[in-house]
């Protein structure tokens, strides 16, 4: 006969073999009272604007991630492991996000990082990223040279954002098919804006070979981040364009919009703006914000309804009191790919968890799947264009009237194009300049 | 270029400097009676506009913009007192680099201080309703509230001459930055007024947030913006002129505005500020207005 005590102490034994066992095999488990539990937790980094001119998007993509990452860890984790988002202010300041990122590898062991906002913090963050092979999913930032420029290529970089290719093309073809003609061209200096620019430009040229640029190239790029319109909208006025370009964003936006309309009421009646905004402009702004202009954005939760988004747009909106934003949407889709690929992988390991991401299709809140394509490892995700219209009391903001849900594979770069510019064969890097 | 162009940017050159002749006439006259290059000027201006904006969105389109002005000024004053007596009196007679460096930590200081009590978003705010139209001057468009500022910094400027020339706190001031130790002989507690120029100077900064608030957006990074350019106009009309920070904004302004006209100039149009700066700098090391220190 076995004392009780003894038999007790073998059940123990038992189940504490039970449960070692379950978590060598990779799995989370669920206690008695339904509560997940972990092995461990692994750390997911992202560096990005919480102060400065971004700072509007920056906040978004910290509620949109946090929302995810509770999401996961009550699906039970990745790899049996609680996820945690750690995200670090950098301000829009390359030399901060470079230090973020480097402290996250370095010091956190982050498994994977998130995009920052800028193309200007992404494109410092690469190397970084590629020498400790640490994979990074660019929601955010969407420079095409970030995948294709040789300098910056990296294996270790996913993008499912439309790049600039992709947006600044799609916005010069709609300009391109809309007859517009003498146009004003504004951006912000940097990667980004004149990538974008550039884009944008070509495609309108190439739809409307007779159009007219109202201001010579070197006036196009302006100081970023901005504060002071004031020397822009007189150069506006003194070139009367009909309509104005620019990818200016945040803050600058906003700043653009309040000094313009206070400069003249019937501003963008006179000088409609074609122009890259989401719905934290949108939402920043609400009845202030034009109607009648022509905007492009990444992923407007209004114009892509399906139910997936609408799950995911109510939850947002109950715990954050707040409609969520394209960044917020993307930052989502960016780190509920990753957890899920990572899950397939059953691994951390950054090219193990790579191989479930390149060439695989994802669901995406956007109403479609969308796929890594392996050449420059960037999704093929769409873009929507419409005229800003009163929502009619549905949002506290414009919506979109005459707009249209672009499909990805119609916009992603041409693989002869990324090919040569990822052989170096385009000067400045430039799409427009490949031989 | 015609009448209408060479108003437009005119126009934008000088509602440009307006703004930056109130901050900049603040950091001079402290320079000029206390020696003291305060890093912090642009964190006053910064509070400021803050201020401003969350009591503007508290008091509606109304008042709301004069109830912030109101709290801004007095903010921005309190404030200045407060790192007057705290910190600048102990560095007086201490190198300009422990003042500068003991003012550069209270920009950190502030700023951190203006993201825990604002929060990191930036924010906007409206003119006044009566300054929010616009009007219409050889075919281009001004809004109303451009000509207020540039008013608001006439005035202001006008006030800041009379003060100092026409008033016994002017002459004391101006006593004190010939010969304070005689001044003080006289009985003038040079000490307290010492505090009330810093505050004159904080109050400025203030004003020049407050401003500035309607016209640009409100944001964390709006203290070192301001301030390179304050300093620059200090430099080129010359530490402790006020007519100095006057000429130097609006060379400042005009230099910025009719720059990016300019397809030649546009992308040099910044850095002809600093081209300036260091011309100025190289032959007339005071600055066109000011005095050489003794």
């Amino acid at each position: 006969m076995i004392p009780s005590v003894l038999r007790r102490a073998r059940w123990a034994a038992l189940g504490a073999a039970a449960l070692t066992l379950v978590a060598a095999c990779g799995g989370s488990s669920s206690s008695g009272n339904g509560q997940v539990t972990f092995k461990g937790t692994k750390n997911v980094g992202i560096s990005t604007a919480l102060t400065g001119q971004s700072a509007l998007y920056g906040h978004a993509i910290q509620q949109s991630l946090k929302m995810a990452e509770d999401e996961i860890n009550k699906a039970g984790g990745v790899n049996g492991y609680k996820i945690s988002v750690e995200v670090q202010d950098d301000g829009g300041a390359v030399d901060q996000a470079v230090n973020n990122v480097k402290q996250m590898i370095l010091q956190d062991n982050v498994v994977a990082l998130i995009g920052s906002v800028t193309s200007a913090q992404c494109a410092a963050e690469s190397p970084v990223s590629k020498q400790n092979k640490t994979l990074y999913v660019a929601a955010t930032c969407n420079s095409y040279q970030l995948t294709t420029q040789p300098a910056l290529q990296n294996p270790y970089w996913i993008s499912i954002v439309p790049n600039t290719f992709m947006e600044g093309c799609a916005a010069g073809t709609d300009a391109a098919k809309r007859g517009v003609n003498n146009i004003f061209v504004v951006s912000p200096d940097y990667l980004f804006g004149r990538s974008e620019t550039n884009a944008f430009v070509a495609c309108l040229k190439k739809g409307n070979p007779g159009v007219k640029i109202a201001n010579d190239p070197s006036t196009w790029f302006v100081k970023y981040p901005h504060t002071d319109w004031s020397p822009e909208i007189a150069q506006i006025q003194a070139a009367k364009p009909s309509v104005v370009y620019s990818n200016i964003f945040a803050a600058d936006q906003i700043s653009f919009i309040n000094k313009a309309t206070q400069t003249d009421p019937q501003w963008f009646t006179k000088y409609p703006l074609t122009t890259l905004a989401s719905v934290d402009e949108l939402q920043t702004l609400k009845d202030k914000y034009p109607l009648g202009m022509r905007i492009y954005m990444r992923a407007p939760f209004f114009q892509l309804s399906n139910s997936r988004m609408d799950t995911f747009v109510n939850s947002y909106k109950t715990r954050y009191n707040e409609y969520p934003s394209d960044w917020a949407v993307m930052d989502y889709d960016a780190i509920k790919m990753w957890a899920q690929a990572a899950n397939a992988a059953k691994s951390f390991d950054s090219d193990t968890v790579k191989k479930q991401i390149v060439g695989k299709s994802f669901d995406s809140l956007r109403g479609y799947k969308f796929t890594i394509r392996p050449e420059d490892q960037q999704a093929n995700v769409g873009e929507t264009i419409g005229t800003t219209v009163d929502s009619g009391g549905k949002y506290p903001f414009p919506i979109l009237k005459d707009a249209t849900n672009l499909n990805g594979n119609d916009l992603i770069m041409p693989l002869d194009l990324v090919k040569k510019l990822q052989g170096g064969q385009c000067k400045n890097d430039d799409f427009a300049n490949c031989t | 270029m015609d009448p209408g162009k060479f108003l437009l940017f005119t126009m934008a050159g000088l509602s440009e400097a307006a703004f930056l002749f109130i901050v900049a006439a603040g950091l001079s006259l402290v320079f000029g009676a206390l020696r003291v290059i305060n890093m912090a000027h642009g964190s006053l201006y910064m509070v400021a506009a803050f201020v401003t904006a969350v009591v503007a969105a508290q008091m509606g389109a109304v008042v709301g913009f004069w109830s912030g002005l109101l709290a801004a000024v007095v903010v921005a004053g309190a404030l200045g007192a407060v790192i007057e007596i705290v910190v600048l009196k102990r560095v007086y007679q201490a190198e300009h680099l422990y003042q500068l460096l003991g003012t550069y930590a209270l920009t950190l200081i502030i700023a951190g201080g203006v993201r825990y009590f604002f929060g990191a978003n930036f924010r906007t705010i409206s003119p006044p309703d009566f300054l929010n139209g616009s009007v219409s001057l050889l075919g281009g468009s001004y809004s109303v509230y451009s000509f207020f500022m540039i008013g608001a910094a006439l005035t202001i400027g006008g006030g800041l001459w009379l003060m100092l020339y026409r008033s016994p706190l002017g002459r004391n001031i101006r006593a004190a930055v010939s010969d304070p130790v005689l001044l003080n002989a006289t009985g003038v507690n040079v000490s307290r007024l010492y505090t009330v120029v810093f505050m004159i100077g904080a109050i400025l900064a203030g004003l020049g947030g407050v401003l500035v608030a309607p016209s640009q957006v409100v944001s964390l990074d709006m203290d070192t913006n301001v301030l390179v350019l304050a300093f620059a106009i200090s430099v080129i009309g010359g530490l402790g002129s006020i007519v100095g920070s006057l000429v130097g904004a609006l060379i400042v302004g005009l230099i910025e505005s009719f720059g990016v006209s300019n397809h030649y100039t546009a992308h040099l149009s910044i850095a002809f500020v600093f081209i300036v700066m260091a011309v100025v700098l190289t032959v007339r090391p005071s600055g066109l207005f000011g005095r050489p220190e003794p």
